[in-house]
């Protein structure tokens, strides 16, 4: 077990690596001149030149990737040209508002889903599997934006029980940092919360209808044990993969919502940095970005391989 | 064993089980696509206590319904019988209470009857932790014992093993375990040994008679398998399509039988030593969404009468005797219809495939080491050996469908290279095991057979003739053209995955576990399509089966191989007798048989366990061995009679020569 972790470790760093220079390719093949961006349209062309110089965007582009690099290894992750400061503790700020949204979502979306999927597969056929399986469908056939519009449309601009946009720290109160959270959170999961719980549904439902569960029923357990203690773990396995691979599309979702709702977070922070041409940052928010979804997906895999003895032990002894 | 005295005890005198089980009248309908499907009607058994039931009959029959319904496991089917009582208590009611302590069940197929996700430990000691409440370490305790009762080696080792871990053969062992931690006294079986190797089932049904012996269990065993009901129980009861045709102890009925469809299952057995054709029972399950108010085994009779569309009552017959037909006495001295004679085989020709050192290795394992075969034109070779010896590799590497890492090819006189031309692949053809798998869902049989036409273009302007043609070849309605595989029973799907194999009007073909997954009955009829195709046109065939008697009936010549390397090849009559390679003679002393109990070859060793470098690939488990020599140098090949060789450091003495 040790064994493999260091291993999934070494791959996780690699393919960081990998997706660094990615991202710096992807973001020099951005149309825009930085200089300009900072210096304004009415720049003469001699302050360009100068400028470039002095941010070293004349070197050759594998030398500006190597100083970049560099830096990321120190800790150091550049700086945002636009606002003039240094991009880590911007990005630190925006990912700590990013996180408590995207954790309370993503919450939502396995322990909801995994509970919804298990009591439809308990309740098979019945009304309360048939109500969900039609809601099911059309959270995850409707795009996340419509909920949003619809969120804020009914319980801001019409009800006016919620903010429509923006964020509260925690000093102006619990009351009010709950309530910027709700229509965010309840928007990036719903369709998320949708997709866990037919899946799981549906890995449950094979577990149920497995010989080691009729062995178990054939051993006199009670249908409760059954149901947890011998076909949920099976059923985990597949629901851990897809829970990784929806965790991937949280954090997309996490852009448009934090869009939308003027959130203040990492996503919004990429926003800004396309829009105004702040290529490091761009750069910076990318490479966190992609790390914590490596590191989401080593999680994952660990997850898996705990719950799974035929990875853990190996093959056939 | 103080254990085993305990439960004797327990049983007879808290359980009250004097009564044992008994089963009058037993019903049980789902609800199917076309209707209501009256899968048990009005079935009878008992199991005495301490006595053992068979209960045995094709697919279909209704037999592991039946176990279910004991259990109380039907979920949604509708349950009804006179009387389901064990011990007094009503099954019908009560099995929710009784099921894991007084009743437990061994399933078929242990890899998928044991949880992959939990310890062997857990599930072994689960019945004594929540029925028995034992505390956490003597359960544990308990179900080590229970392990090494069960004959498994290092108890407490495997206790923290995983299923995934261990051998087909210890899963098992490790079920049986499981369903002794309820401390039962009647132990349902459902094919328990159906997906073992026969040396590793032979060890089981010493297991489960040992078993029965020493803790006085009852067992109903469920089965396909007539040989193994005789080898373990007192009792059989037969089963046809939700009805009890015939119930006796188990030496009469299956040594005389009395129904026809008795009758029938018996003529249509392979056995060892037997050559007359096998006598398939014609037709299919009947529709039992409506049930036939007479006799419900009629139309597949070669007996019926008018009388038998009148409702038909199990009468007495003889001592301790029931049989399910009016005719079964005026019939008792009318032999079955023999089947039509199979044209004599032409005489084998020159040499048509031959490998010379062919080898394969599969990461850690050697599944091809080494092999030199030949098959004549005509010939039919059975290839045999238990799983994972290397007998369906050895078949794909002579069509070259998997590459070889060593060794040559010869096809016809000519070298076949590791890209094989167009020809080869024309006259070199495969039959595979399961035709569920092997034939495309989406495609109707014309498009199935259409395919190998147009690829070697054969079909000229005529591929509709040419498709008629082959399915009368293997005896199938023209009309069938047009089916999908699902529209085909298991038979009829066999037969068109051999109908494609002869499109291409082959002259070799390998029929790789062909007959394995098909009920005896229809078994029977492929075997006998196989042999006449064979002889009608002169196909040369690799045989590849688990299963000795089904080569022993349509082989030539037979080649015995164990990890991956040939033990034993000669003419089937003489390789069934002696003298034997040590693993021949375990083997053939494995199978079960009707009527004949052999004296048992007691293999040492894990199962499947092979001797890799020098030596005899076999030296691990063998029985005979003499010494280091076994294991130090590689055994010679001895000459044991005309074309019959053995790889045997054991000398053939003179006297053993003598075929007896």
């Amino acid at each position: 077990m040790g064994g493999y972790v260091v291993r999934r470790l070494l791959s996780v760093a690699l393919v960081v690596f990998a997706t660094s220079l990615l991202i710096f390719a992807i973001v020099h093949i951005l149309p825009g001149n930085v200089a300009y961006a900072i210096l304004g349209e009415y720049a003469t062309p001699s302050a360009v030149a100068t400028l470039q110089q002095r941010l070293g965007l004349d070197d050759p582009l594998w030398l500006q990737y190597w100083r970049w690099l560099h830096g990321v290894l120190r800790g150091d992750l550049g700086p945002s040209l636009v606002m003039d400061r240094p991009a880590g503790p911007l990005i630190l700020e925006a990912l700590g508002r990013s996180a408590i949204l995207a954790s309370i979502a993503f919450a939502i979306v396995a322990g909801g889903g995994i509970a919804l999927g298990v009591h439809a597969a308990t309740h098979q056929g019945r009304i309360s599997d048939r109500v969900m399986t039609l809601a099911q469908f059309v959270f995850i056939a409707v795009p996340d934006f419509f909920w949003a519009i619809l969120g804020v449309m009914a319980f801001a601009a019409g009800l006016d029980w919620l903010p429509a946009t923006g964020y509260a720290p925690w000093g102006d109160g619990a009351l009010a940092w709950a309530s910027h959270l709700v229509l965010p959170v309840t928007v990036l999961s719903i369709g998320l919360l949708a997709h866990v719980s037919r899946l799981s549904r549906a890995a449950m439902l094979e577990a149920l209808r497995s010989r080691y569960v009729l062995m178990a029923r054939a051993k006199g357990m009670s249908e409760r044990r059954v149901l947890w203690r011998h076909a949920a773990p099976n059923a985990m396995l597949p629901t851990i993969t897809i829970l990784a691979i929806d965790f991937g599309l949280l954090i997309g979702g996490v852009v448009v919502v934090e869009t939308v709702f003027a959130y203040p977070g990492l996503g919004r922070l990429l926003v800004f940095a396309i829009e105004h041409r702040d290529l490091p940052l761009l750069q910076a928010g990318m490479l966190v970005l992609t790390t914590i979804y490596a590191l989401a997906n080593l999680a994952a895999d660990i997850g898996y391989a705990v719950l799974n003895p035929r990875i853990r032990y190996g093959a056939a002894a | 064993m103080a254990e085993a005295g305990r439960s004797v005890e327990g049983g007879s005198v808290e359980g009250g089980s004097v009564e044992g089980l008994s089963v009058e009248g037993l019903s049980v309908g789902f609800a199917g696509v076309r209707g209501r499907v009256q899968a048990l009607d009005g079935v009878d058994f008992a199991v005495p206590p301490g006595g053992t039931l068979g209960l045995v009959g094709e697919s279909g029959s209704g037999k592991s319904t039946a176990l279910l319904a004991l259990l109380g496991l039907l979920g949604r089917a509708e349950v009804a019988a006179r009387r389901m009582a064990f011990g007094g208590a009503d099954l019908l009611t009560t099995a929710p209470a009784l099921r894991g302590r007084q009743i437990s069940a061994v399933f078929q197929d242990p890899a998928s009857a044991l949880n992959p996700a939990l310890t062997v430990g857990l599930q072994v000691a689960e019945p004594l932790l929540v029925h028995a409440r034992l505390p956490r370490a003597e359960a544990w305790a308990e179900a080590a014992a229970l392990l090494a009762e069960t004959g498994l080696p290092r108890p407490a080792a495997l206790m923290e093993c995983y299923p995934h871990q261990l051998s087909g053969g210890m899963k098992q062992r490790v079920a049986i375990a499981m369903a002794l931690a309820g401390r039962p006294e009647l132990l349902l079986l459902d094919e328990p040994t159906t997906a073992l190797d026969v040396t590793v089932e032979a060890g089981i049904l010493d297991l489960l008679d040992g078993l029965r012996a020493r803790r006085g269990l009852s067992l109903l065993l469920v089965s396909h398998n007539l040989g193994i009901v005789d080898r373990l129980c007192d009792r059989v009861t037969v089963l046809y399509a939700g009805r009890v045709m015939e119930t006796g102890p188990v030496r009469e009925v299956l040594g005389r039988p009395r129904h026809p469809y008795s009758r029938g299952l018996l003529a249509a057995l392979p056995r060892i030593g037997r050559r007359d054709g096998l006598a398939p029972i014609p037709g299919a399950l009947p529709d039992m969404t409506r049930p036939d108010p007479g006799c419900n085994f009629r139309p597949r009779c070669p007996f019926a009468a008018s009388a038998c569309a009148l409702p038909q009552a199990l009468a007495p017959a003889g001592l301790d005797r029931t049989v399910r037909c009016h005719r079964a006495g005026e019939l008792a001295h009318h032999r079955w219809p023999a089947p039509p004679p199979t044209p004599a085989a032409p005489p084998a020709g020159a040499t048509l495939m031959a490998t010379e050192g062919l080898a394969r290795r599969f990461a850690t394992m050697q599944a091809v080491d080494q092999v030199s075969l030949a098959v004549r034109r005509g010939e039919v070779l059975g290839l045999v050996g238990e799983s994972g010896c290397g007998k369906t590799t050895l078949g794909r590497l002579m069509l070259r469908l998997a590459a070889s890492d060593s060794g040559t090819l010869r096809f016809d006189g000519a070298m076949v290279p590791p890209a094989p031309s167009l020809a080869f692949r024309r006259r070199a053809q495969i039959v595979f095991q399961n035709p569920d798998t092997a034939l495309n869902p989406r495609h109707t049989v014309a498009t199935i057979l259409r395919r190998p036409l147009d690829r070697f273009g054969l079909a000229g302007g005529n591929a509709a003739d040419e498709i008629a043609r082959l399915l009368a070849l293997v005896r199938l309605p023209a009309s069938y053209a047009g089916r999908y595989p699902h529209q085909l029973s298991g038979g009829e799907k066999q037969r068109v995955g051999i109908a494609r194999a002869l499109a291409s009007r082959p002259d070799f073909i390998v029929c790789d576990e062909a007959v394995s997954a098909l009920d005896a009955s229809v078994q029977a009829a492929v075997l006998n399509l196989l042999a006449e195709l064979r002889a009608r046109l002169g196909l040369a065939m690799l045989f590849i089966s688990h299963d000795i008697a089904v080569i022993a009936h349509l082989a030539d010549r037979v080649a015995v191989m164990y990890g991956g390397q040939i033990m034993e090849e000669g003419p089937v009559a003489s390789v069934l007798a002696p003298p034997h390679h040590p693993y021949t003679a375990a083997l053939l002393s494995a199978v079960p048989e009707v009527g004949g109990r052999r004296a048992r070859h007691v293999l040492p060793g894990d199962a499947g366990a092979v001797h890799g470098g020098r030596g005899c690939r076999f030296a691990l488990r063998c029985p005979q061995r003499i010494g280091p020599l076994c294991t130090d140098a590689d055994p010679p090949w001895r000459d044991a009679g005309p074309g019959h060789r053995i790889r045997c450091h054991i000398p053939i003495a003179p006297d053993r020569r003598v075929p007896r």
